[in-house]
């Protein structure tokens, strides 16, 4: 077992030996491998940072009801109640048509044009409303739409808006957006898996005389194949570390300014911080890749040298 | 040890290397393989060490029948075999150490053990305190030496040498052959491939004859017709 462990060791130390044998070679392949790993990773901590975004945000979606102009307080009243008795309905306020105008004088810059436009019309226009906030399990878009058309039925409501707040908006842009994170990172991994498989491939192929001795010696095909696995999981691995280095430097070259761009919008938004699972994963994944590919490319290439 | 029958040999490009050759070595056997340049020898030593298959006919290497071996039983009949090949096969790059431990590192040895094996041959062949150097700083002589170092290093039960005396001189050749005397006194079959007819003469033991791939003579070489010989003779 120990004698197991100590090949093991010298293939690995005699592989980062022939990698520096070749530095130039080497930090080129490694900076490929690291610039390739770092764009899932961007995407990843931009995607966390976004979730994280709209999690810390309140909100949740609302349904506004509008009263029909004619009807009477009596009859706005009714339908309040029976509004409020409704089964998915937590929250119900009763808004009218004073406290309306009183909310859209507040929220409107342009007061003088607003008030003369009020004279002309001599009375209130707006009417009133209730503004209603659906339970957690009615909160989804279907279940939404569902509420809507059945509060639409009411007597004596005009009209029913529906406010998916702009949350639900933000989820469905940032669930587009890691549906496409996941197809670029497939690709860019295959893409790894196709470089450090040519890597190796070359390297199969500069170490020919080799190969074909030691196959004449009797060395086995998985003695011959190990040090080329090695490598690709070397490279993997290392190039996983360069990658995970450029990660916290671009996070941290963009925290201040983005602390900066919330601090004007008044949200709570921070880059999403990398912790050990991730750099785990991250530097497993190259190590993952790297040996894969080196697998693929010796299971191509190693059985055409053959000894002469 | 080694037994061929009926086995022919044709190269991808058409040339008959081998015709019909039988001949069964014994275990512990001893014997020299003559013949002109181009007759077949190294073909011959590529079936038994399966780096080249037979067209047709049957080997047999230790009880092992090489047309129906698998893949993966290849390198245990590789290491039973210690091969001198006739362009050496030495790695360029890499010490004498590690050109003559290369059969023990497949094998997994402890590095120690390692160490010992490849001093004592070193010291066997005339070698000596050369391991840190690399095989371009060696003569073609010594560059031989290593090979043959390398193939006694794993203690083979079968000995192929493929011209192994091709750039010695005399004494030096014969200092050789008696190192693989020696070896086939302990037991290991030895087969080599020479045109040294001194060094087949000297020892006076069994040569297999090959002649445009076919074998015409097996036996010692002295009960050889007058005729024949001479002729045989003039283009070893
Ligand atoms: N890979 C090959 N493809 C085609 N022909 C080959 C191949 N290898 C050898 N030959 C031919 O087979 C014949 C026998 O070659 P071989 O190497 O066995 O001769 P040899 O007896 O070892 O000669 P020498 O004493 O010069 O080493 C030669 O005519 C050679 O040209
Ligand atoms: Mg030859």
């Amino acid at each position: 077992m120990s004698a197991y462990f100590s090949r093991h060791l010298q293939v690995l130390f005699s592989t980062l030996g022939s990698m520096r044998r070749t530095p130039m070679a080497t930090i080129n392949t490694l900076l490929v491998i690291a610039i390739t790993l770092l764009l899932p990773s961007l995407l990843y901590v931009t995607l966390k940072s976004a979730q994280s975004l709209s999690s810390n945000w309140q909100g949740r979606p609302q349904i506004s009801i509008f009263l029909q102009k004619s009807s009477s307080d009596s009859t706005a009243q009714l339908i309040f109640e029976e509004v409020q008795l409704h089964p998915s309905i937590e929250l119900a306020e009763f808004v009218t048509p004073d406290q309306a105008l009183a909310e859209y004088r507040l929220l409107s810059d342009n007061n003088s044009s607003l008030e003369q436009e009020l004279a002309f019309l001599g009375e209130n226009p707006l009417p009133a409303s209730i503004v209603v906030m659906p339970d957690r399990a009615s909160a989804k878009p279907e279940n939404l739409i569902a509420l809507k058309e059945e509060l639409s039925n009411f007597d004596g409501i005009e009209s029913v808006r529906l406010d998916l707040d702009w949350t639900e908006r933000f989820n469905a842009m940032l669930q587009v957006f890691s549906r496409v994170s996941v197809l670029l990172s497939a690709l860019l991994g295959l893409g790894l898996v196709l470089i450090v498989g040519n890597t190796i491939k070359l390297l199969i192929f500069n170490r020919r005389d080799e190969i074909e001795i030691t196959k004449l010696v009797g060395g086995t095909d998985a003695f011959v194949r190990r040090p080329f696995l090695y490598y690709g999981a070397l490279f993997g691995f290392l190039g996983a570390c360069i990658s995970l280095s450029f990660l916290l430097l671009a996070a941290s070259l963009v925290e201040e300014p983005i602390s900066r761009l919330a601090d004007l919008y008044n949200v709570n938004a921070l880059v999403h911080q990398v912790n050990l699972v991730e750099i785990l994963t991250v530097l497993l994944i190259g190590t993952l890749l790297g040996w894969l590919a080196a697998r693929w490319s010796v299971a191509m290439h190693l059985r055409e040298i053959q000894p002469r | 040890m080694i037994k061929l029958s009926h086995v022919n040999k044709r190269y991808p490009n058409g040339h008959e290397a081998l015709k019909d050759v039988s001949f069964d070595l014994a275990s512990g056997e001893m014997a020299f393989l003559a013949g002109h340049s181009g007759a077949g020898k190294s073909t011959l030593f590529k079936l038994i060490t399966r780096i080249e298959k037979p067209t047709s006919g049957q080997i047999i290497v230790d009880s092992q029948n090489l047309s129906r071996m698998r893949p993966s039983k290849v390198p245990a009949l590789r290491r039973e075999i210690g091969v001198i090949f006739q362009d050496h096969k030495l790695l360029f790059d890499r010490s004498v150490f590690d050109n003559v431990a290369l059969p023990l590192i497949v094998i997994g040895m402890p590095h120690d053990e390692i160490k010992k094996r490849v001093r004592a041959a070193l010291g066997k062949v005339g070698l000596a305190g050369k391991e840190k150097q690399l095989p371009i700083t060696l003569s073609g002589g010594e560059q031989q030496r290593v090979g043959i170092a390398r193939a006694v290093i794993n203690r083979p039960n079968i000995l192929l040498a493929d011209e192994p005396t091709g750039n010695l001189d005399e004494s030096l050749s014969n200092e050789i052959i008696d190192i693989f005397s020696d070896f086939n006194r302990v037991g290991v079959t030895v087969l080599i491939a020479t045109h040294d007819i001194r060094q087949v003469e000297r020892l006076g033991k069994r040569t297999l004859q090959l002649r445009d791939g076919e074998l015409v003579h097996d036996g010692e070489l002295i009960d050889t017709p007058q005729a024949d010989s001479s002729s045989e003779e003039a283009s070893l």
